[in-house]
């Protein structure tokens, strides 16, 4: 009890220019977070925080589960590498897994007679994150592997897979999935 | 008006206010911006607060007070111009006839309250009164007409009217927390415009001047 009334003494006789600078500062501070939240979207607290760290370039991916994604993906295991891929970086802020979460979209969403839009769309969504991620925009992985390397090639066929019919097209067979 | 409140109570019920109105939980959480009507609507509000008297700008900003204080009361009238942005972008309805009607409905009932009322006591209660009317027809009226499963309201509008269409008042549907943080958001803006420093009537204007006179005396 007694504590706490010494400290509101003190917080009333601390001089009325600190007071106002600490409730100015506050609210600067409180004004700029909500426009950042509504530019950056954050759907839920992890990528909230996620983002806020990688804002100051404090943002690390789980290598491990990275590496455990990665795995899974070149054993063509999407929905199990998407997991880890999803565990690894939670907030959504780094390029590369959000690369290889969208292409996991693009083999799995990749019919020869139809593509699943749905699962399209959700690529589309990873390769933008992905893009808005990557400094000045530019998403290039090095992996043999892959047909498509870069962030835009991937993106154009999405986009491309996006416009086509919904409805099974056997003149489609003749189109080559980019593995 | 309270050092506290007017530092730190009152600028962070309104940035509270300013959060949460535009927030939309459907199957994702959305932070809608406003649109530009919000704006013009918070200006007329504004407006309509400073005629009456329910703010008054003079007694947080003036030559008197020091810049430092003079910084704080503006922030807190920043905040309070922000918080009606989101206020109104949390009651406009989302697209088609409806936003245009409420929008229309808005804008000439508070220049109605500009040119009407001189009483804050009253621009209070109708502030509360169009917030309110607004907050019942997006939540309750427009939600059940746009209910995926067929609300009370769409089933009764239907039967009476067979044949009737629905597509210019539907609007996307949001998840019902959607509805409580915004009478949560409004209620909180609408404690913050009571807590605005008002403006004094004749005899209170009398007493402080007599106050300040002593003062300078001693």
């Amino acid at each position: 009890m007694k504590k706490s009334g010494a400290v509101a003494v003190r917080w009333r006789d601390m001089p009325d220019s600190t007071i106002r600078a600490i409730g100015l500062a506050l609210t600067v501070c409180g004004f700029g977070g909500i426009l950042w939240v509504y530019s950056r979207q954050p759907q839920t607290f992890a990528e909230a925080t996620g983002a806020l760290s990688a804002t100051v370039g404090a943002y690390r991916v789980d290598e491990q589960a990275f590496a455990d994604g990665f795995k899974f993906f070149h054993r063509d295991q999407f929905a199990a590498a998407r997991l880890a891929f999803d565990r690894a970086d939670p907030a959504h802020q780094e390029p590369r897994t959000q690369f290889y979460i969208a292409y996991s979209y693009y083999r799995e969403g990749w019919g020869r007679m139809y593509v699943d839009r749905d699962l399209f769309a959700r690529g589309l969504d990873a390769v933008n994150r992905a893009i808005a991620a990557a400094p000045r925009g530019r998403i290039v992985v090095d992996d043999a592997n892959l047909q498509m390397r870069s962030g835009d090639e991937l993106k154009a066929e999405l986009e491309a897979g996006m416009q086509a019919g919904t409805e099974v097209n056997p003149l489609t067979i003749v189109r080559r999935q980019r593995k | 008006m309270i050092r506290a409140l007017e530092v730190f109570y009152v600028p962070l019920l309104f940035l509270t206010v300013t959060l949460v109105g535009g927030l939309r939980v459907a199957d994702r959480v959305v932070f809608v911006r406003p649109p530009l009507s919000a704006l013009v609507l918070a200006v007329l509000l504004l407006a309509a607060l400073v005629r009456c008297g329910a703010v008054a700008p003079q007694r947080l900003m003036n030559s008197g007070r020091s810049t430092l204080q003079n910084l704080s009361g503006a922030t807190v009238l920043m905040t309070m111009f922000a918080a009606s942005v989101q206020a109104f972008n949390s009651v406009i309805p989302e697209s088609g006839l409806p936003r245009l009607g409420v929008i229309v409905f808005l804008f000439v009932l508070l220049l109605n309250t500009i040119a009407a009322s001189n009483d804050r006591r009253h621009v209070l209660r109708s502030t509360a009164v169009i917030l309110g009317s607004s907050f019942v027809l997006k939540f309750i009226v427009l939600a059940s007409l746009s209910d995926p499963a067929g609300g009370w309201l769409q089933r009764v509008l239907l039967a009476t009217l067979e044949g009737v269409t629905l597509g210019t008042l539907t609007q996307q549907p949001v998840a019902p927390i959607t509805g409580y943080v915004s009478f949560f958001a409004l209620a909180l803006f609408l404690g913050g415009l009571a807590l605005l420093p008002r403006r004094y009537d004749g005899d209170e204007q009398a007493l402080v001047t007599a106050r300040q006179f002593r003062g300078s005396a001693k």
